[in-house]
């Protein structure tokens, strides 16, 4: 088995389970509503770890190419543009994750869904970005 | 220093040694334009070639003065270039694993164009 593909596939499986813990937790969170607001504290632990998944993997993708080739990645245009989109979500679904973990329980009803509704949106931007880079890279 | 501090090192090294001798199985000839070839500004010009990627690569990326011009797919084939201003160029194609990465297999062909 090539070393190389099992690393990037390795790496890649990472990639995807973040992805489905930030769009599921976020998906989850709206969908229960303030009748289960005692979820959301568990729901933003895992946004966190989702959005560190996609960081740290997506580092470790080129962190990898670098590793046997000395260079990451040659991608232009539309798929440079859709990788810094997904670099700027995976940033802000963290920060905004982080701080409903660090304290979001105690603010009022309405900063909380604003908050998960920023954070799903987020996500379902990073996945469109996704497809793009996939695409046109 | 503890012995086992060493093997990472040599991990990394044995892996590197493993990708060059990997990477030399790869090849890319480009056929047209031959290298110091007089090009009419006015004309379009093909960039014919033949890619084997090797065990590591697996399409290849063309290049006009290091800017990328084309992702191309076809391990053969022909691209036809847009008009290049008059002066030197440099046409390279670079052998580039599923991850867009160039694996260091690569050739060029300088032209004039006038």
């Amino acid at each position: 088995m090539n070393l190389q593909n099992l690393s990037y596939a390795a790496i890649q499986v990472v990639h995807n389970f973040g992805a489905v813990a930030v769009v599921g937790s976020a998906v989850c969170a709206l969908w229960a509503g303030s009748g289960l607001a005692r979820m959301r504290q568990p729901l933003a632990w895992i946004a966190l770890l989702g959005w560190t998944a996609q960081a740290a993997s997506g580092a470790s993708l080129g962190a990898v190419s670098w590793l046997y080739y000395g260079r990451f990645p040659d991608i232009h245009g539309i798929a440079l543009a859709a990788l810094l989109i997904k670099i700027t979500c995976a940033a802000a679904g963290f920060m905004l994750a982080a701080a409903f973990v660090y304290r979001g329980t105690g603010w009022r009803e309405s900063a909380q869904q604003a908050t998960w509704r920023a954070l799903a949106a987020l996500a379902a931007t990073a996945l469109t970005a996704a497809a793009f880079l996939r695409w046109f890279a | 220093m503890r012995i086992s501090s060493i093997y990472p090192l040599v991990g990394v090294a044995l892996l590197a040694c493993s990708q060059i001798s990997l990477a030399e199985n790869a090849t890319v000839k480009i056929t047209a334009p031959a290298d110091g070839a007089q090009l009419d500004a006015m004309a379009q010009h093909q960039v014919v070639y033949d890619v084997m990627p090797g065990p590591t690569g697996d399409h290849s990326h063309l290049y006009v003065d290091n800017r990328e011009v084309a992702v191309l797919r076809q391990l053969k084939g022909s691209y036809a270039l847009t008009a290049l201003a008059p002066g030197q160029h440099a046409i390279c194609i670079r052998v580039v694993n599923k991850g867009h990465t160039p694996i260091g297999v690569e050739q060029c062909v300088n032209v004039s164009v006038k």
